[in-house]
């Protein structure tokens, strides 16, 4: 794979090569519970738009353990998380990148579809729901209502949240150190620097599928954890 | 006073009657009279929203509703409180823009304000049902209005001068300056930060901010993909959870100066932009036009020219199409 040609920008081909290697060893992964983390992958290639989706963690707010299920269900009404979180009734997180063509870098927009109506796209559900509480701190200290705010969604013209990318070239140009990476490698490391305070993480086991079929088993290759 | 600067008076000045009367579920009286006001097309429904609170307060079926729970919708279509007015009065009024052709030639050809005889635009407020999907909620203190201002302000820095560096720069009292020059509607104000935003230091002005908001009818590929992922009320928004009035929002890098040095037209960012829609520079689209400040902008307007005069308060040209 070609290093990007001039980062810390993402051209729309880079960013269309990237995705589609991410798509690609998503749907490659043989393993079931890696591959269950993420529900649902893909490239829309109209758009250039890669859409994740994944269950929404509430884990956040409940101390349980997530495999004390079983036994009876004998519960107190207070279990919100508990009765919903079973079948189809299970909201759902997605997380829409696309290449902003002002800024030339991946933009994330995500918001959650519920049912029941229970997420909309406010600063209360951004804070309760999503941002996991040791990144409420430092998301809040940023611009004029934090890092993380509310505007339409590009493509759906809906509000959803988004970390607005005016700094992004910045930390990818930091998180590079003058390296010449490959588009994918740029993805993860993009997924690394903005996804983590909103729960979007690669897994590793996909990571490590996606350098085999780049690269073959036998390159020697510079672990990821760092980013 | 030069040409430009004439312009961008008659800009900022222009205004659009509105008629806005409570939604009946919220009203407790039968004769509640309508407010009446002229707003600027350059300002926000944002700023309305609280001064309608207050003239309602009385007739309102829950006085203890807060200001931040006020929306107002135009023919079933929430109207986004964060888009200039004269946006959404060019997207949605059905108001037939002025156009080149009807006005002889030694008329400026900005309006400066609605004539005597425009009808106002008659406005439903609403106090419940809040469209949560569709619309960002107000809150108190204006903070998603200033927050989704100096996003765009950031953004058409970084189009016009390739970084954003002018407005990263600017000092805390002529951000504040800006925003109030915004909020205040004064002109002295605004002016004196935005200039230094269309003339930066030692720089060429690179690309143009410009969006353009594109009817449902002119886009069929949009709309339907995000209801199949959310779930969407049933509750009459018509089929496939298409909303009524959505709009699909198309920009991308216009540049304002090509290598030949030849002066950049409308017509050519609008094939840029939109080449199935405009198939060369020159030639109309048959199905729809480009509106600005209520006019069909000419094909063969410069860009530069009317970034100068014609841009809203966040540096950005939104430009609606209405179907032909």
């Amino acid at each position: 794979m070609k290093p990007v040609a001039s980062p810390p920008h993402l051209s729309a081909a880079e960013f269309h090569t990237a995705c589609t290697t991410l798509v690609n060893s998503f749907n490659a992964l043989q393993d079931a519970p890696s591959k269950a983390k993420w529900l649902d992958i893909s490239l829309d290639p109209g758009e250039n738009m890669l859409r994740i989706a994944k269950e929404l963690s509430v884990t956040t707010t409940s101390h349980q353990e997530p495999n004390s299920h079983d036994g009876p269900e004998i519960e107190d009404d207070d279990d919100d998380e508990r009765l919903h979180s079973t079948a189809n009734n299970t909201p759902l997180i997605h997380y829409d990148v696309l290449l902003s063509s002002s800024y030339t870098v991946p933009v994330l927009y995500f918001y959650i579809s519920d049912a029941l109506h229970r997420y909309p796209p406010t600063m209360d559900t951004l804070y309760m729901h999503i941002i996991a509480p040791e990144y409420v701190d430092q998301t809040k200290d940023v611009g004029v209502l934090g890092g993380i705010t509310i505007t339409d969604h590009p493509i759906f013209n809906r509000p959803v949240f988004f970390i607005h990318p005016c700094r992004t070239a910045e930390v990818i140009q930091a998180s590079l150190g003058g390296r010449d990476i490959s588009s994918f490698e740029y993805l993860l490391m993009w997924i690394g620097a903005m996804g983590k305070s909103v729960a979007l993480d690669v897994q590793v086991d996909l990571v490590l599928n996606a350098r085999e079929m780049l690269q073959g088993p036998d390159e020697t290759i510079e672990p990821f954890a760092k980013v | 006073m030069d040409v430009t600067a004439l312009l961008r008076e008659r800009v900022w000045s222009a205004s659009i009657p509105l008629e806005i009367s409570l939604h009946t579920a919220d009203c407790a009286s039968y004769d509640a009279v309508p407010y009446l006001v002229h707003a600027p097309r350059l300002s926000y429904l944002a700023f309305l929203l609280p001064k309608l609170h207050a003239f309602f307060y009385t007739s309102l079926i829950y006085p203890d509703v807060s200001p931040t729970d006020a929306w107002l919708e135009y023919d079933h279509v929430p109207l986004k409180w964060h888009y200039p007015l004269g946006l959404l009065y060019d997207l949605y009024s059905g108001a037939e823009p002025a156009s080149s052709h009807d006005i002889s030639a030694e008329h400026v050809q900005v309006p400066s304000s609605e004539d005597e005889e425009t009808p106002p635009w008659k406005l439903t407020l609403h106090f419940s049902n809040y469209p949560k999907d569709q619309l960002v909620q107000l809150d108190a203190q204006e903070k998603h209005i200033h927050d989704l201002f100096i996003n765009n302000v950031k953004e058409a820095d970084f189009l016009r001068n390739g970084t954003g560096k002018t407005v990263m720069s600017l000092s805390k009292e002529d951000s504040e300056q800006l925003w109030e020059g915004v909020k205040q509607r004064d002109y002295r104000r605004f002016t004196r930060v935005n200039n230094k935003f269309l003339n930066p230091q030692g720089a060429t002005l690179r690309h143009v901010p410009m969006r353009l908001y594109l009817p449902h009818a002119a886009s069929p590929q949009a709309g339907n993909r995000f209801s199949s992922s959310i779930h969407v009320q049933e509750d009459g928004k018509g089929e496939k959870g298409v909303m009524p009035g959505s709009v699909r929002v198309v920009q991308g890098l216009v540049p304002l100066s090509s290598s030949s040095r030849q002066r950049q037209t409308v017509g050519m960012a609008l094939h840029t932009l939109l080449p199935n829609l405009f198939r060369n520079t020159r030639g109309p689209c048959l199905i729809a036009a480009p509106v600005l400040h209520g006019a069909i902008l000419p094909l063969d307007a410069g860009l530069e020219e009317l970034i100068r005069t014609t841009a809203y308060v966040d540096g950005w040209l939104h430009i609606a199409f209405v179907m032909l």
